[in-house]
């Protein structure tokens, strides 16, 4: 069974019936990808977690018997011998800490949920004029900057579907949906991330089969993400890179 | 061959890990649960937080999870998560060992959350809205609140954190409705706010 994003999100709000929430929770079980999806639409998720990430203030300290080291016996030379063993030590620790997984990023996390788009999921979207001004209203809020909407509906090739609010880790994402010509899913996304975050000039990639660029311009991540691993993007970032670019 | 004592067998196993230490290469499984100890220890403690309701308890958790996780690093296999092991051992050190006595001494005290962890003396409306969720946070019953905390703050999936938690899935969802018909109202105040502000 397929759930839109609408009812997912009405399950989270608690505004579904027994039944209703019944068959989600029961999907779920079967389907890792719906349960991501609805992990992401959680909007309590992120209001929680930036609580409590300030807690508690301070790294908590621990205290640990010393670990094994070898013994030296008398000597400069075996004394130098102990300080290499120790710095192999650190260099082992090192290339822990530096192999371990990186957690994924808000480009990584985005175009794994854009993958899951298929045409049906943006055709029976309500994209009225009226559905849309409530929409880009929620999203500019969140944002704190304007969309260009009436930019965004002359986008090239594409047809403007709905703009939602999303968040990653506490900070409010974007995304805003097209179909093109021939009814496949288009995505442009645009992240708040703060004062202070770094500029990056556009990166082109494909990431979980999807075709993506991302910049980012003062304080705002943006990325665009095709439908498949071959949609040429460059007309539409020509468009955006030029509207978006502060 | 000779025969080693049980001693002279621990030893000589001590003196294996050295070895590998100072060749630099693979980490042995004690480096492994050091690293993981001071990389997790505030996930842990929260974690000990949410189980138990208090700081204090939060800080004794912490401290006998990684001991106990250290005296026990050569069970570790695998290096990849870590942290969720030592969840696991922080959860059954509070269920077997400290539950019957901290509820006993919380009941006895009646304890409220404590909210100053979040804000210490200083009341910015951000502050407030903290500490109410928080607060709301704290005051959900136990299974709840280590669901959420596991879920919601340090973004186990469903199945990880029925796994940790040894119950189905379907409980952990159902907690976390629970628990979110709990924190709507405070919720709610922030959606207000957000678009409060929006507006000005």
């Amino acid at each position: 069974m397929k759930f839109s994003d609408e009812t997912l999100m009405a399950y989270l709000e608690g505004k579904l019936d027994e039944a209703e929430a019944a068959a989600i929770e029961s999907a779920v079980e079967a389907d890792p990808a719906l349960e991501q999806r609805l992990m992401a639409l959680d909007p309590f998720a992120p209001v929680v977690q930036a609580v409590f990430e300030r807690v508690p203030v301070e790294t908590p300290q621990v205290d640990l018997p010393q670990p094994v080291v070898p013994v030296v016996r008398a000597g400069g030379g075996l004394r130098l011998l102990a300080v290499a063993a120790s710095v192999a030590i650190i260099a082992a620790s090192a290339t822990f800490w530096a192999t371990r997984p990186e957690p994924l990023g808000w480009v990584q996390q985005a175009a794994i949920y854009q993958s899951l788009y298929v045409p049906e999921t943006i055709a029976s979207l309500d994209s009225s004029s009226q559905a849309l001004d409530e929409q880009f209203a929620q999203a500019e809020a969140q944002l704190g900057r304007s969309l260009n909407r009436e930019e965004l509906e002359t986008l090239p090739g594409m047809e403007l579907k709905r703009a939602q609010v999303l968040s990653f880790k506490g900070k409010p994402l974007v995304q805003v949906v097209f179909a093109d010509a021939e009814g496949r899913p288009f995505a442009f996304c645009v992240i708040r991330q703060g004062e202070g975050a770094p500029n990056k000039d556009v990166q082109q990639a494909v990431l979980s089969g999807l075709a993506t660029a991302n910049w980012a311009q003062d304080g705002y991540g943006y990325m665009l993400i095709g439908s498949n691993d071959q949609t040429d993007l460059s007309g539409q970032l020509d468009f955006l890179t030029e509207r978006f670019a502060g | 061959m000779s025969v080693l004592t049980p001693r002279a067998r621990s030893v000589e196993s001590k003196h294996t890990q050295v070895a590998i230490y100072s060749m630099g290469g693979e980490i042995s499984s004690e480096q492994a649960v050091r690293g993981a100890i001071q990389m997790h220890s505030k996930r842990v403690w929260r974690f000990g937080l949410a189980l138990s309701g208090a700081s204090d308890v939060a800080d004794d958790l912490l401290q006998s999870t990684c001991l106990r996780a250290l005296e026990r690093h050569h069970q570790v296999t695998s290096h990849d998560r870590l942290d969720s092991w030592l969840m696991t051992i922080c959860r059954s050190i509070w269920l077997n060992e400290v539950r019957a006595r901290s509820v006993r001494k919380a009941q006895a005290l009646s304890v409220t959350p404590e909210a100053d962890l979040i804000a210490p003396g200083n009341d910015s409306e951000t502050n407030i809205f903290a500490t109410e969720v928080f607060t709301k946070v704290m005051q959900l019953p136990e299974a709840q609140r280590e669901t959420v905390v596991l879920v919601f703050v340090e973004g186990y999936s469903y199945r990880e954190a029925a796994a940790l938690l040894e119950v189905p899935i379907g409980t952990i969802m159902s907690r976390l409705s629970n628990a979110r018909q709990k924190l709507k109202t405070v919720m709610q105040h922030e959606a207000a706010d957000a678009v409060r502000r929006s507006g000005k």
